[in-house]
């Protein structure tokens, strides 16, 4: 009994003297009132004036991104747009963002620069008060492109990509400026005194960078195990949807997250994934600072070395991805099923809220609510509506997409581990595929089952060899892309909505064209 | 003609219901419509809400006819619509072949809402005008005009 108490108490004490460190604020939905202090044990590299640029990793795969011509000129961009906000935040300019410089941006975004921009020579002034954080950037900007760079090389194989995306990783997290890959909560990181006020101060450039944000989340599962030459015709329908939708968006209610837009990535490299996020978390944290004109110049400079003291991996040794302390900074929670995600705001378990598509379930398919296979596999991926979703067969990525408005992807699994099916959908459910022999088997049974009564196969030789391994599907018509493309559903009966309301504002008005004939 | 009429009927919502039953229509995510963002207001067992859409290969559900015909563009192919009518699981059928619409003779639409929030009850169609009459009764909808399809068509196309 004794034990017990000294344990209670430990923990208790342990948990206080957390919350008391500077950048333990609770989360739960509580801004705090008051700035965070400055940490005692900041590395001394956040004080050197020094550059101390870094450069790639030497290797035959750099500038790969360019097999894909617009989404890499579309990439440069975005890199311009952040630096000619930063550097009007800090001039003094900041009335200036969302009429004449939102359209800047917008010109520079519209015609993108062929080749990659020195963000110093846009923004001389960020870059001379917060070098520093620029190193942040820099470096994590650097493994974005390089990730991206060893997926789209046409040279290797996917074991050697992902080989080379671990060892990347390694690269990227010896140096001092490494963003953490542990999960952080990210309820908790957006609840500082000055927090949300980018977002509400400039809803337009803020929809500008979120959707920066979201091209750079969601091209990873257009890329991860994606042969190259698959790679660009799906950029086609991305690209489209990040110029027409995505960057213009004033109403999301967070960040994009790389879980909910490249979730077979996520699941297969989740520090990476993780690291991506707390970067977007980190531009949105100096965002918020940097135009909060109640805080002094010194009071935003420490501010922003605190929130880099937040997210980088030096702060964060020896800490476990699933433990910590919760609601602090040093909370590491993540969904049970999906390691490559932070704690958000109302997450319960695999349950979280997902703008644009409601609460979800990160373990269960987003079609029929049967629990995902465990480990690293899947049915397919439906990308649609700039959401990507895991569902556990062909059905029902076919059906999810059928009842989606708009263009499509699935990224399907095949019985060959190395052949991915790509399937893209026009406006009206017509399908192009990345291989021309596919052969489907679909017969409909009950839903927990659904992985071995709808498949695909990359040739009918493949098909017959599986139904003679399971006679159950003797005499089934293996069906072409056509026929498959036209069969429909009627809603899983095992479908379960999960009702609640939206954590990040319960009674917002829907806003909604007018209509009617009076 | 009953019997002709009643067999069509079946026939559009075996087409809508697929492969698998008879259970009524429910997106699988209870989605927002399409155009006015709004829920879509799900069926009863008293009256049929959802209107569908039936492009290619996609079954897209909207919350009411007028919202479908606001979309439309959207959409290259011949389309279909089910509409909700004043019998559960008999839904007025248009269609539009060719970049022409036209619907079951007889057939009038309601369209009298001034916010969508009233869309999915006052932007409906009916196979008659009694049962126009009968519903705009039962619900006291005010100022009712039964409208033909080319008048409906002219209502949403109108610049406000």
């Amino acid at each position: 009994m004794k034990l017990v108490s000294l344990f209670v108490l430990g923990l208790a004490a342990a948990i206080a003297s957390a919350q008391g460190m500077p950048g333990h604020e609770m989360g739960s939905g509580a801004k705090s009132q008051s700035l965070p202090p400055m940490p005692a044990n900041m590395p001394p590299w956040l004080a050197a004036p020094g550059a101390d640029h870094l450069f790639y990793k030497a290797a035959p795969y750099n500038w790969s991104i360019n097999r894909i011509p617009a989404f890499a000129r579309d990439m440069y961009a975005t890199g311009v747009g952040h630096a000619m906000a930063y550097e009007v935040l800090v001039t003094g300019k900041a009335p200036e963002l969302e009429t004449k410089v939102f359209g800047t941006i917008d010109w520079v975004l519209k015609n993108p620069p062929r080749i990659p921009v020195d963000e110093a020579a846009i923004s001389p002034t960020f870059v001379r008060k917060y070098g520093y954080l620029e190193k942040v950037f820099d470096w994590a900007h650097t493994l974005h492109f390089q990730t991206i760079d060893v997926f789209a090389h046409p040279g290797w194989t996917d074991a050697q990509k992902e080989a080379e995306i671990e060892r990347l990783w390694a690269f990227y997290s010896a140096q001092p400026y490494a963003i953490t890959g542990l999960p952080m909560n990210m309820d908790v990181l957006d609840s500082f005194s000055y927090s949300k006020k980018f977002r509400t101060q400039y809803p337009k450039v803020n929809g500008l960078f979120w959707g920066y944000h979201w091209l750079q989340t969601v091209n990873y599962d257009m890329l991860y195990r994606v042969p190259v030459k698959d790679q660009l015709p799906q950029y086609g329908l991305i690209g489209e949807r990040y110029h027409t939708e995505e960057l213009y968006k004033t109403d999301r209610d967070f960040m994009p997250m790389t879980a909910e837009l490249s979730p077979r990535f996520a699941k297969r490299f989740p520090q990476i994934a993780n690291a991506f996020d707390n970067l977007h978390m980190l531009h949105d944290n100096v965002n918020d600072v940097l135009s909060s004109p109640e805080l002094t110049e010194a009071q935003k400079q420490e501010q922003v070395k605190i929130a880099i003291y937040n997210v980088i991996a030096t702060t964060h040794a020896g800490e476990t991805a699933g433990e910590g302390i919760p609601d602090t900074v040093h909370d590491h929670r993540h969904p049970t099923s999906m390691p490559g995600m932070g704690w958000m705001k109302g997450s319960d378990d695999d349950e979280m809220y997902m703008s644009g598509m409601g609460w979800m379930n990160m373990g269960e398919c987003s079609h029929c609510s049967i629990a995902l296979p465990e480990g690293n596999v899947w049915g397919a991926t439906v990308f649609a509506e700039g959401w990507t979703m895991t569902v556990r067969c062909l059905m029902c990525a076919r059906d999810m997409a059928g009842e989606t408005p708009g263009r499509a992807i699935i990224r399907a699994a095949t019985e060959d581990p190395n052949q991915l099916l790509v399937l893209i959908s026009d406006e009206e459910g017509n399908w192009t595929t990345n291989i021309a022999s596919v052969v489907f088997l679909e017969k409909v049974g009950d839903h927990p089952e659904c992985t071995d009564w709808s498949r695909a196969f990359t040739n009918l030789a493949a098909l017959e060899k599986y139904v003679e391994e399971n006679p159950e599907y003797k005499g089934t018509k293996p069906l072409s892309l056509t026929e498959w493309a036209a069969l429909t559903n009627d809603t899983p009966d095992t479908y379960r909505k999960i009702d609640k309301p939206n954590p990040y504002r319960p009674d917002a008005p829907v806003e909604t064209p007018e209509g009617g004939d009076r | 003609m009953k019997i002709i009429n009643t067999l069509r009927h079946t026939l559009a919502l075996l087409a809508i219901l697929g492969t698998t039953g008879l259970t009524a229509i429910a997106s699988a995510h209870e989605a927002d419509c399409p155009y006015c963002k709004i829920k879509i207001v799900q069926n009863t067992k008293d009256q049929d809400n959802e209107v569908v859409l039936k492009a290619g290969n996609k079954r897209i559900e909207y919350r009411c006819l007028f919202c479908v015909f606001k979309d439309q563009k959207r959409y290259k192919g011949d389309l279909i619509v089910y509409a909700p009518s004043e019998k559960v699981g008999a839904p007025v059928v248009f269609k539009r072949t060719a970049g022409n619409w036209s619907g079951p003779e007889g057939a009038v639409i309601l369209n009298t809402f001034t916010k969508h929030a009233q869309c999915s009850e006052l932007s409906r169609a009916f196979s008659s005008k009694a049962a126009f009459d009968a519903y705009v009764k039962a619900n006291k909808v005010v100022a009712p005009k039964a409208l033909t399809l080319s008048e409906f068509i002219a209502v949403v196309n109108k610049p406000k």
